[in-house]
Order: C-alpha cells, then sequence, then structure tokens
C-alpha cells in the first residue's frame, strides 16, 4: 500500500523542488515588484514602511521624456540588432551550407563571442573603440583617415555593431541546424528542375526554414532587451541617453537615484512591452507556419 | 553549385569570418601581457616584451609571493574567482538536479501539455535580469530574512560570525538561489526532449526489478540523457559565470563574483587597461575552454532550445 | 632621502606608540586585536593611504580591512549597509556631497562625544590645523542652508582626502606659442581652441564630460567662478540665469576644442589625455596632479606648471573630496574613531601626503619635505584659500538634481540643445522636486 501510495505522490515529488523555488524566487518577486511600483519606495526602507500612492509612478514616468527616449532607444537597439543580425546569420547560412572539412572547427570559434561574459565583451570593445588607444582609430590614423568618436557621436551605432559581433553566430548556427534538416527531396526536386541557387532560396528554403527562423528571431529579439553588461561597460548609457537602454535605466533608477518604486513601475512597463511583442510574433508564425505547411506540401507533392 | 567549393573568394570569406570572431579575443589576450606604457603608447602589434605583471597585480591575494611592483594588494581577484567558482558550480549542479527531475515528471506523468511548458519556458526567458533587479533586491534584503536572535539565525551567526538579522543578501545561497531560479524553465524545456527519447521498456524492467520510481530516474533515466545533461550544464553554467547585475546588487564585500570586479575596476580614476584584459582574460577562459571542448553539446543545446522547441 | 624622511616619521609615531604601551596600556591597548571593517573608494588618495595603513596596525595592533570600491559604486553600497540596524562598516569614507544624505537619515555618529571622552581623544590633535573650510564643508552638518558652515552645525566626519581645482598646463606648449598661463576663463577659453590650431592633433584642454555626474561635475565647475548658483537663498533655481548659460558655452566651447572623444571621458580619461600629451590643459581635482609627475605613468613629466583656477567674476575654486565618519550601525566605534584620529593627525596627514595623498592640514602644505617632493604643492595650498564652499549644494535631493544636470549638460554637449531651454528645463525639473521635498513649506 505504501509503495502505490508513493507511486502515486512520485510525480508530485518530483515537480515539487522545482515548483517551490520557480514560486519563491520567480513568481513572489514578480508580484512583489508589482506591489511595490505603486509605492513610494526606497532601499533602506522595507515595503511594508513605504508610502502608497497608486499610479503616481506611473504617471510620472509616461509623462517624463527621458524615459520614453529611453524606451526609443530601447525600440531602436532591438529593432536594428536583430534584423542585421537576422540577415547576416541567415545569409552566412545559406552561404557556408556545404560540406567543407573542418567545419565544426569553424563552428566552434564562431560560438566563442557568446560564451564570453557580457561584461568582457563590453570592456574588449570599450578598449577597441578608444579614441587614442583604440585599435579602430589606431588602424584608422595608419591608413591616413580621420579619426572616429565611436562612443561619443556614434555610441548607438558602436553598442550595435558590438551586439552584431557577438550574437550573429547564434543565428547563424541556428540557420545552418534548419538548413541541414531541411528536406533533401523538395532541394533535389527544385533542382532538376533546373532551378537558379536564388530561386531555390528564395523559394525553397527560406520558406521552409521560417517556423526555425521566427523562434530564433524571437528568441534573439526577447534577449536584446536584456542586454545591459555590455552597455553598462562600453557607455553607462551616455552620452546624454543616446545609449541608455531600458534595462540599464530600472537599474539606474533602483541603485543611482534610489527610487525603487519608479524603477518597479519601469520594470512592469518593459514587462507589458515584451509581452505585446512576444504575442505579436505568436500571431505572425502562426500564419507563417500555415504558409510554410502549404509550401512544403507543394513542394512534396511536386517531388 | 559544387564548382564553387574551390572558389578562392569563398574561402577568404572563412577567413575573414574567424578573424573577426576570434581577433578581439586574441587582442585582449595579447594586451593582458603588455605593460600599461605599451598599450597607450602603441607600440603595435606584436612587438614587445610579454609580461605577466598584469596577471600578478589581479592575483595577488592568492599568490604565495608578493610581487615586486605592488604597494598593496587592492584587487583581490583570487577570492571573487572563488566565489565566482561556487555560485557557478553549485547553481549549475542544483538546476540540473531539479530541473531533469521536473522534465522527467511532465514528460512521463503529464502534468501539463508541452505547450504549457514552452509558453511557460518563454515567458520567464522573456523576464530581463533588471526587471528583477528591484524586486529580488528587496526581498533578499528585507525579507527573506531570519532574526537574529531566533534559533537558526542566531546559530548561524554563531557558528559564522557578521553581524544583523541573516539574510540571503550577501550570501552564496542568496545568488545561487536566483540562478536556479532563472535557468530552471530553460533546462527544462531542454532536457524534456531528451527524455522523450528514452524508451519506456528500460524504465520498466527496472522498476519490474524492485527499484522505486527515484531509484528508476537517477539510475536507469539520468545517466541515458548524459549529453542532454552537459548541453543544460553549458548554458547554465555560463549564465551563472558571467551575470552581472543580480549579483552586483545581491552581494556584499566577500562575496563579490568576477564580473563585479571587472565592472568596479574600470573606476574613474585609473583605467587600467592591461589589468583590466588580465582579469577579463581571466574571467573567459572557463567559458573558452567549455567552447573548445564541448562545442557539439553547445550546439546541440542551441538548437534543442529553437529548432525543436 | 625621501625613504629616510618617511621611516623618520614612522619611528616618531612608534616611539609615541611604545610610549604610551609603556606601564599604563595606553589609548590603544583596549583595542589591539580588533579588526576594523572600512570602506574606501579607488582614489589616489586612498591608495596613499593604504600604504600607510600597515603602519597603523604595527604602532596599534588594531588590524584593518579595507573594502576598496569605486566611489560612485561605494555610495550605492552604503546607502544599502548604512540602512541596515547592524552594518558591516565601522569606518566609511564619504564623498562630500554623500553628507546631506546620511545625515538626513540620521546614520552618521556625531563626533562630539568621542572628542570629549578623554581616553580616546588626542590631546596633542591639533584641530586647529585642519584646514577649516574642509572642516566645515566635509564634516559639519546641519548650519547655514544645513550644509554651509554656522552655529547651529556640528562635526559628523573629518575631512580625508580634500580636494580643489587647479589648473594644470603644458609650459613647453604655452612657451612655444608665446600663450600666457590663463588667468582668466576669457584666457581660458581663448587658450584652449586655439591649441588645436597651433598644435595639430593635441586638444586644447581635457575635462570630463561623461553623461550623468561627470558632466554636471564640469558644468558646475565653471558655474561657480563664472558667478553662478544652482539655488537663490530661497531655494529657487537659478541655474539658467546668465551665468549658467555663460558656464554651459564654457563647457561647450572646452569639448568642442578639447582632444579626440572628449564627450565620453570621465576623470581618468581626461587625465590620461593630458598625462599622454593629448591635451594641453586640464582643470580638475588636485587628486589627479601627482599623477603627472609619475614617470611610470605619464609622459609629460616635468613639463607641467599649476595654476589657480581661472578667475571669472569672481574665483570659485571646487571644494570636494571625501571625509571618514563612523556610521551609526558601526560595531567598533570606539576603536574607528581611533583610526579616523590617527589618519587625520599631524603625522598620519603628512604620511599620506607624502605618498601622493591630498592634505587636509595647513601644516602639512608648510612642510619642507612635501614641497620639495611635489613642488606644486605651494599652489594648491594657495588655491585652498579660494575654495567655494557653495559651488555645489549638498542636500539630500542633489543626487536626483545632479543626474538631471548631468543628463541635459550631456545631450547639450552632444545633440546640440539649445542651451538656455536646456536649462529651463532643468530650473523647471528642479523646482518640482524640490517642491516635493518641502523647501517652499516657508514661503
Amino acid at each position: 500500500m505504501s509503495i502505490a501510495r508513493v507511486n502515486r505522490l512520485s510525480p508530485y515529488m518530483f515537480m515539487a523542488p522545482a515548483m517551490v523555488i520557480m514560486a519563491i524566487a520567480l513568481l513572489y518577486p514578480l508580484g512583489y515588484m508589482i506591489w511595490g511600483s505603486f509605492r513610494d519606495w526606497n532601499p533602506s526602507q522595507s515595503i511594508g514602511e513605504a508610502e502608497f500612492v497608486g499610479l503616481k509612478n506611473y504617471i510620472t514616468l509616461w509623462n517624463d521624456p527621458n524615459f520614453r527616449e529611453s524606451i526609443g532607444v530601447t525600440l531602436r537597439f532591438a529593432f536594428f540588432v536583430v534584423s542585421i543580425e537576422m540577415v547576416l546569420g541567415v545569409g552566412l547560412a545559406l552561404l557556408l551550407d556545404r560540406d567543407i572539412r573542418g567545419m565544426s572547427v569553424l563552428r566552434t570559434m564562431f560560438i566563442l563571442p557568446m560564451m564570453i561574459a557580457p561584461v568582457v565583451v563590453g570592456l574588449m570593445w570599450r578598449y577597441m573603440y578608444h579614441p587614442t588607444i583604440g585599435t579602430f582609430n589606431r588602424f584608422l590614423e595608419s591608413i591616413g583617415l580621420p579619426k572616429v568618436d565611436w562612443l561619443g557621436d556614434y555610441a548607438l551605432t558602436s553598442i550595435i555593431i558590438a551586439d552584431i559581433w557577438q550574437w550573429t553566430p547564434f543565428i547563424f548556427i541556428l540557420s545552418l541546424a534548419a538548413l541541414q534538416s531541411l528536406p533533401r527531396s523538395a532541394l533535389e526536386a527544385a533542382r532538376i528542375d533546373g532551378a537558379t541557387p536564388w530561386q531555390q532560396i528564395w523559394h525553397i528554403k527560406l520558406p521552409l526554414m521560417m517556423p526555425v527562423l521566427i523562434v530564433t528571431g524571437l528568441l534573439r529579439l526577447i534577449d536584446a532587451f536584456k542586454v545591459l553588461e555590455v552597455i553598462l561597460v562600453m557607455t553607462n548609457g551616455g552620452p546624454g541617453l543616446s545609449t541608455e537602454i531600458l534595462a540599464l535605466r530600472i537599474s539606474r533608477t533602483a541603485t543611482e537615484f534610489r527610487e525603487l518604486g519608479v524603477a518597479a513601475a519601469m520594470s512592469n512597463y518593459l514587462l507589458i512591452l515584451l509581452l505585446l511583442l512576444t504575442v505579436a510574433m505568436f500571431a505572425f508564425t502562426r500564419i507563417q507556419e500555415a504558409r510554410a505547411a502549404r509550401v512544403r506540401a507543394a513542394a512534396e507533392e511536386a517531388s | 553549385m559544387q564548382n564553387q567549393r574551390a572558389n578562392p573568394a569563398f574561402f577568404a570569406v572563412i577567413a575573414l569570418l574567424v578573424f573577426m570572431s576570434v581577433g578581439p579575443v586574441l587582442l585582449m589576450f595579447a594586451n593582458s601581457f603588455k605593460l600599461d606604457v605599451d598599450i597607450i603608447s602603441g607600440t603595435s602589434g606584436l612587438l614587445f616584451l610579454p609580461t605577466i605583471q598584469n596577471y600578478e597585480t589581479a592575483l595577488c591575494d592568492v599568490l604565495w609571493y608578493e610581487p615586486e611592483h605592488l604597494d598593496f594588494c587592492s584587487l583581490k581577484f583570487g577570492g571573487a574567482f572563488i566565489n565566482s567558482i561556487i555560485i557557478a558550480l553549485v547553481s549549475t549542479v542544483l538546476t540540473l538536479v531539479i530541473g531533469s527531475m521536473a522534465a522527467y515528471a511532465l514528460v512521463r506523468f503529464r502534468f501539463m501539455g508541452r505547450d504549457t511548458v514552452s509558453i511557460t519556458t518563454l515567458m520567464v526567458r522573456m523576464v530581463p535580469p533588471a526587471v528583477l533587479l528591484v524586486p529580488v533586491f528587496g526581498l533578499w534584503n528585507n525579507e527573506f530574512c531570519l532574526d537574529k536572535d531566533g534559533l537558526i539565525g542566531g546559530a548561524i551567526r554563531d557558528s559564522f560570525g557578521g553581524r544583523g538579522d541573516v539574510c540571503l543578501a550577501g550570501t552564496h545561497s542568496g545568488i545561487i538561489l536566483i540562478y536556479v531560479a532563472m535557468n530552471l524553465p530553460f533546462v527544462i524545456w531542454i532536457l524534456q526532449s531528451f527524455i522523450v527519447q528514452v524508451p519506456r521498456s528500460l524504465e520498466e524492467a527496472a522498476r519490474v526489478d524492485g527499484a522505486g520510481p527515484f531509484q528508476v530516474f537517477f539510475k536507469v533515466v539520468l545517466p541515458l540523457i548524459k549529453p542532454g545533461l552537459a548541453a543544460a550544464a553549458i548554458f547554465t553554467f555560463r549564465i551563472a559565470w558571467n551575470e552581472y547585475l543580480l549579483a552586483s546588487a545581491l552581494s556584499d564585500r566577500n562575496t563579490k563574483t568576477v564580473p563585479i570586479l571587472i565592472v568596479n575596476n574600470m573606476s574613474e580614476f585609473n583605467v587600467e587597461w592591461g589589468v583590466i584584459m588580465a582579469t577579463g582574460m581571466l574571467l573567459a577562459i572557463p567559458p573558452i575552454i567549455f567552447t573548445l571542448l564541448a562545442s557539439r553539446q553547445i550546439i546541440t543545446g542551441m538548437t534543442a532550445g529553437a529548432v525543436k522547441g | 632621502m625621501l625613504k629616510t624622511l618617511k621611516t623618520g616619521v614612522a619611528a616618531t609615531l612608534l616611539m609615541t606608540g611604545a610610549a604610551y604601551a609603556d606601564g599604563h596600556g595606553g589609548p590603544y591597548a583596549e583595542y589591539a586585536g580588533t579588526t576594523l571593517v572600512v570602506n574606501f573608494p579607488a582614489h589616489p588618495h586612498y591608495n596613499a593611504a593604504m600604504k600607510v595603513l600597515p603602519e597603523f596596525t604595527k604602532e596599534t595592533g588594531i588590524e584593518v580591512e579595507v573594502d576598496q570600491l569605486p566611489y560612485l559604486k561605494m555610495r550605492e553600497r552604503q546607502t544599502l549597509e548604512l540602512a541596515q540596524d547592524e552594518g558591516e562598516y565601522d569606518l566609511i569614507s564619504y564623498v562630500v556631497f554623500s553628507k546631506a544624505d546620511y545625515v538626513f537619515a540620521d546614520q552618521l555618529e556625531n563626533l562630539a562625544k568621542y572628542f570629549m571622552n578623554p581616553k580616546l581623544a588626542d590631546p596633542n590633535y591639533d584641530a586647529e590645523d585642519l584646514i577649516d573650510g574642509y572642516v566645515q564643508n566635509i564634516g559639519v552638518a546641519g548650519g547655514a542652508k544645513g550644509y554651509l558652515p554656522g552655529p547651529t552645525g556640528s562635526l559628523f566626519g573629518i575631512p580625508f582626502g580634500s580636494e580643489t581645482s587647479v589648473l594644470a598646463y603644458r609650459k613647453d606648449i604655452f612657451e612655444k606659442h608665446g600663450i600666457a598661463e590663463p588667468e582668466t576663463y576669457d584666457q581660458l577659453l581663448d587658450a584652449a581652441c586655439k591649441i588645436p590650431e597651433l598644435e595639430p592633433g593635441m586638444g586644447g584642454m581635457a575635462s570630463r564630460a561623461a553623461s550623468g555626474h561627470q558632466a554636471s561635475h564640469a558644468f558646475l565647475l565653471h558655474l561657480a567662478p563664472l558667478g553662478g548658483r544652482v539655488f537663490d537663498d530661497a531655494w529657487n533655481p537659478i541655474i539658467n540665469n546668465d551665468a549658467g548659460v555663460q558656464a554651459a558655452n564654457a563647457l561647450k566651447t572646452i569639448v568642442d576644442c578639447g582632444p579626440e572623444g572628449a564627450m565620453s571621458f570621465g576623470p581618468s580619461e581626461a587625465a590620461n589625455a593630458f598625462s599622454n600629451g593629448d591635451a594641453a590643459m586640464f582643470l580638475d581635482s588636485i587628486a589627479f596632479m601627482p599623477g603627472f609627475e609619475n614617470p611610470d605613468r605619464s609622459q609629460v613629466v616635468g613639463k607641467v606648471g599649476y595654476a589657480m583656477h581661472p578667475k571669472g567674476v569672481r574665483r570659485g575654486s571646487q571644494t570636494g573630496g571625501f571625509g571618514i565618519a563612523i556610521p551609526k550601525n558601526a560595531e567598533n566605534k570606539e576603536a574607528a574613531f581611533l583610526l579616523m584620529q590617527w589618519l587625520t593627525s599631524k603625522q598620519g596627514d603628512l604620511m599620506v601626503a607624502m605618498e601622493g595623498g591630498n592634505p587636509s592640514r595647513f601644516s602639512t602644505y608648510q612642510d619642507a619635505g612635501l614641497n620639495e617632493k611635489y613642488p606644486f604643492a605651494a599652489t594648491f595650498g594657495e588655491a585652498l584659500k579660494y575654495a567655494d564652499p557653495d559651488w555645489r549644494p549638498i542636500i539630500p535631493v542633489w543626487g536626483k538634481i545632479n543626474a538631471d544636470i548631468g543628463t541635459t549638460m550631456s545631450k547639450v554637449l552632444t545633440e546640440d540643445l539649445d542651451i538656455q531651454e536646456a536649462l529651463d528645463g532643468v530650473a523647471e525639473r528642479t523646482r518640482a522636486v524640490m517642491e516635493e521635498a518641502g523647501y517652499y513649506t516657508w514661503q
């Protein structure tokens, strides 16, 4: 009897640790944050001591031009980073999709950038962008071109480049995996029908890869909103607010200005923004998946 | 199309890509062996006298001798390195054990549909660490505390010293807890796809031999999903090893991790490039080793996350 | 010779210590074996202090464990530590503008009771010798406007690492082109933009400008000498008056004519630019100046002249730097006081100064040995006379206003925002902050 009970309880016992940990360290904090966002709360108070101010934090933020600028920077950063990385990553995957010896070595080298700590990536690029001792300006100088103030005049572009360096391989490797798992029959059929390489890519490979590409893009998009350390080390949000993405602003509001309530409200705005984007992407995926299924069916029929 | 294989342009592209992805790392490696004077004055390229002085400065608190060029040891990199190792290893092991158990339960006992799990995973993955900063900071410092006059709190204070109420903030456990929670959904997601492939008959055979559910899990299932565990381990370790923001909010002077030390060291008064590069290199070494040894598992983990999901 | 001087000082200290230890135990005996946990910034002055601390341990038997952080990080750490019931730190160093926060939140010990305690207070401490302006600016809170000297103030900290601004300039470059040492702001700005023309590749003046605290600091540095203030006497923001616009213009001119990448400079980048020879002038805290005479790090050793902060409508160099104080929630307050007293004593101050620190005592500035080692000490002593304690308001809400000024100035520098408009915006937002904090309650 006791064995039977153990067997009946065991699923719960297997789940329990994970559930408990996620409840106390993820769900409860998120609820706590929502609760805190209605309060005028500074780090030296416990939340109970903080005064309840209703929606004040949200309204202040809504009217705060700096906050809006920060959202703008975040969206611009995410948009450019994701779209450029997608184009480059998928392009490289299509280009390098062939059996060459040493491909695994190459892949190892490509994943190196994303394994390295963002903090270290930030400092490497900060060094390379340095106005006088940096690699780029040294190079420009040696070939007689004027120096560029990378982290001053072109700060946002510079951090976008650094992120592209770190994360394009991610998309490259996923696209490559997707490419190599495509049904060979469909590609064969297309080649026999005399489709040019471009037509193959455009009409067969890309549509078939689409579901994976969308998930990949979504993951990158979500991660683009998480980028913080690289920017913190490279520019700390400056000059002005030109690189102050939302994550960085939240952390500065909490630690530097000591307004936990406002930071919590900002966090909620960020979450809502992310949720909207995810839902939109999901809806888009469903439509694309339906289309991909049609293409696949058609391709298989043709073969 | 096949004849393009010999195309020199093709190899030029590959060479360029390799150069671009590895170049900055090599640059950092080279600079970590240069004196600041050499870095700043720009005696360019590889013509310099390598020195280990930067590494001596960084590691001064664990060296058995006192480096001659230092007046006092301010960096205490060794301590931070040990903290990083403890936190990353413990949180990786915990995440794997707890996560694989949960993944097993989800697959074998059909708690929720795979869709629910995928959506939950995606939702949790969506939460940026910066969003957790405020609540975790508040909870770990103020709520998740034991009264120092209480039974357990008092015992902890008596045996470990320190002052004030016993709170999660400032302890290794506090940082480990949040890392485990952050990584769990991802690990569960990846491991599910491996557990599905374990043939049921093996488990049933073990059960007939009289093994309980936990024995079946640890002795039969876990060994079979080793590749999945390896992939999940690398990803968990990477996040725990590299994370800065939450650790900086939760650690105190004794539990600082390496990323915190590096950010702190980019201080206002003296950017000592050589030393910073050396600390960066030391932080990057474990991930680089993993990449070289286990790139296949990393790629498995990445593709399992996106392609199969 | 300097080595002998240093050991000489140490020997005297040791002898005093030995004298105390002899017989009745001395003031330190009771605390020998205690470990003090102190929080210092990563800063040249405190690096110098780190070299001196072993002497303290040798003499008193009190161990010191130092937690060194970059100073903005240090402030974040402290706001957290000081709010606990029981804190880790026995002695903290604080940036002068933190004084308002900490005292207002009742987190620092009033020092009166320690100086009253005959067992702790050293009769030879000679507080008269401490530079009064700094004691008032860094240590005293509760006087006029809450942060300026006044009869209602009392002492919460002691200056340790006192800074003022001086102008470092390249004597060789100035002589080569026949430019005179800048006395006034007009001459300064003139020289700043002339040099890039005369010396291709060299910027005029290296200045902080990075977004946030650094840009705000750089702006305020020019505001005081040009006759401006952030607030008038009734706490109305007047940062957007003519003087404010002039100061912002001055900063913009300096950055525009400055070295490559000047817009993102923090103090270390600015100082590095000067010590690499990329800029001909550097106007900032004296804390950076000893570094220019260090052949290991600087390429301009011996070529640098030091002048007083140029005059606008008045002389007004910054007062800043750090003080040390005992947190209310500290464990070993009395031993912490002994360390504080030892570090700021005549001998302690001199020892730290000889290692490259910034003295807080008149006697140290007059010391022959110091003047020999650091020839610019005399200029610094002179500059101190004009240090303006009111160049930046030290009020509890300052952090927020400071950040706003910093972001706005950075935008002025990089995005060509209209200066008047930008400052009007700052004034308006500042007024709202002040209103909320209750500064207009009595009007």
